[in-house]
């Protein structure tokens, strides 16, 4: 229904040019649609395909991947624009990635519907012929803007960023991972370059404003926080701009909702994060107010 | 005419820019909640997983042992840190070769599960230690031990056993004033400096188990029967 809204008032305008010029006048002011885009979410699921056993000391009986897909199943009846994404460390965590090397995981993935993924440190645990094995049964992207692979196996199976549009809302997507010397062992890596995740950001942000994208969201590994300066998603929403939603992982954070940070220019950036293992599913929400003639794409808070 | 240009231009440049002018965030609808499972079987998903499962169950639910209550891991310490570096170093420590003063040192952060009360299976043990990580026995300067207090210091502290960290120190079993080396078991992976632990780098000589750090933890807890739960405080900071 709102969507079809929109779509009226994009045909009015184009319309009225030729037609009533006099309407475009009297609807400058008026035309206002509203979009709205679900974004659902999770991050360090770790191999975790079935649910927690009921004698599970801290998450009895949570998770499990046929519940979640139920669960996004019934969001997407409901709602008309929805985004999946994940923040990494998909692999490493029961017997099921042991055995079959993320194969399973990636098939279950692709079920559900995500749209975009980026690369945690784990999935680089079955080496990276073992990531690109496993990756051939995903049916999505994974973007990774701060590892360059230039000269390792994954070359080419990951992308920069990825723009997708949904209900006339523009979405750029991109990715940034944790430092991998003294987490990954050496040779699981091998000559995969680490870029500095604040210079990336910055530019992939701008980069993706200059395409079009309405909303900017980074998926990332770097971690929720740490007690020092150390790079992680809040200290990133601070020193970067452009960047509306920071979807992340590593920490295994369980946040009640999104953090709320300024960034360089003073504009709202959340930080969100769902713990880990599949036990909480991440759901945000947002509007999208189409007024015509000013333009600052600010996010708000309700 | 002129009239129809300027309005096209105008509309030309309305088309070109973006639509939307502000973004919010509904609170209401947005939230991290719960997947609970609860009367799902059957669903696709347990038809694509159903096949993979079956292969493992057939193997991953051996019960090997028992645990009265839960081991969770912690920092400074846990039940979980004390059962698995007493593990690694009781499977170890009646090797011939192993001589002098010798302690166990593994990360919190390899940890990825509890151990829960009741049976324990094999797959239990994999989801505690997932990684296909090998001991090693690693010959260090006894003026390392200097640098790996402070290491537990910074990090909060990690699994330890065979040795205590009190007052800023690390004592390890055995050491006395003559002692010019000592022994570490850990894991190939800290050893090469994972976790960022670079005080390995002072090592002397290092001997290869050639024994997975989870089949040591399958071998103990099947030995144990009842596993041993401890909360013993190892590291005070």
């Amino acid at each position: 229904m709102e969507r079809r809204k929109f779509i009226q008032n994009t045909v009015l305008v184009s319309g009225g040019l030729i037609l009533a010029p006099s309407l475009i006048a009297q609807n400058a002011s008026e035309v206002k649609a509203k979009n709205k885009l679900t974004i659902l979410h999770t991050n360090d699921t770790h191999s975790n395909i079935d649910p927690f056993p009921e004698n599970h000391a801290r998450y009895p009986g949570k998770g499990g991947v046929a519940r979640r897909y139920e669960i996004i199943q019934k969001i997407r009846s409901e709602e008309e624009n929805v985004l999946l994404l994940d923040a990494g460390d998909i692999f490493q965590g029961t017997p099921y990635f042991n055995k079959f090397g993320g194969i399973l995981e990636m098939k279950l993935m692709t079920k559900l519907g995500y749209d975009v993924a980026t690369m945690g440190n784990h999935d680089f645990d079955g080496g990276m012929d073992g990531f690109v094995k496993a990756q051939e049964f995903a049916d999505f992207p994974f973007v990774c803007s701060n590892y360059e692979f230039g000269n390792t196996p994954i070359d080419g199976h990951t992308e920069d960023f990825k723009i997708i549009k949904k209900g006339g809302v523009k979405i750029g997507i991109f990715g940034l991972g944790v430092e991998l010397k003294g987490l990954v062992p050496d040779d699981k890596y091998g000559e995969t370059v680490y870029l500095d995740p604040i210079e990336v950001a910055n530019d992939r942000a701008a980069k993706l404003k200059k395409k079009g994208c309405d909303l900017i969201i980074c998926l990332s590994h770097l971690g929720y926080e740490y007690g020092s300066d150390k790079i992680s998603d809040r200290v990133l929403a601070k020193k970067t701009s452009g960047i509306h939603l920071i979807i992340g992982g590593h920490t295994h954070t369980f946040l009640e909702k999104p953090t709320e940070e300024l960034n360089m220019n003073g504009e709202t950036v959340l930080v969100n994060q769902v713990g880990w293992a599949g036990v909480q599913l991440g759901r945000i929400d947002f509007e999208f107010d189409t007024h015509r003639f000013s333009r600052k794409d600010v996010l708000i808070v309700q | 005419m002129l009239k129809y240009i300027i309005l096209f231009t105008v509309g030309a440049g309305l088309l070109a820019c973006s639509s939307v002018n502000t973004i919010s965030l509904n609170s209401s609808s947005s939230s991290n909640s719960d997947v609970l499972s609860q009367g799902n079987e059957g669903n696709v998903i347990d038809s694509i997983v159903a096949p993979y499962r079956e292969d493992l169950e057939a193997e991953m639910d051996e019960v090997i042992a028992y645990a009265e209550q839960a081991f969770e891991k912690g920092r400074p310490g846990g039940s979980l840190n004390n059962w698995s570096a007493d593990a690694l170093l009781q499977s170890q420590i009646g090797n011939a070769r192993l001589s002098g003063p010798t302690f166990s040192l593994l990360n919190v952060g390899g940890l990825r599960n509890t151990i829960n009360a009741g049976d324990v299976t094999l797959g239990d043990i994999f989801k505690v230690m997932p990684f296909d990580n090998e001991i090693v026995w690693v010959e260090m300067p006894v003026e390392s031990l200097t640098d790996i207090a402070e290491y537990l210091i910074a990090s909060g502290g990690e699994p330890i056993a065979g040795a205590r960290l009190k007052n800023g120190k690390l004592v390890v079993d055995g050491v006395t004033d003559d002692t010019k080396s000592i022994w570490i078991l850990t894991s190939d992976y800290l050893m090469n400096g994972g976790d960022k632990m670079n005080f390995f780098q002072q090592k002397i000589s290092v001997s290869h188990s050639n024994e997975l750090l989870r089949d040591a933890f399958i071998r103990m807890a099947k030995k144990q029967k009842m596993l041993i739960w401890s909360d013993e405080l190892r590291i005070e900071i």
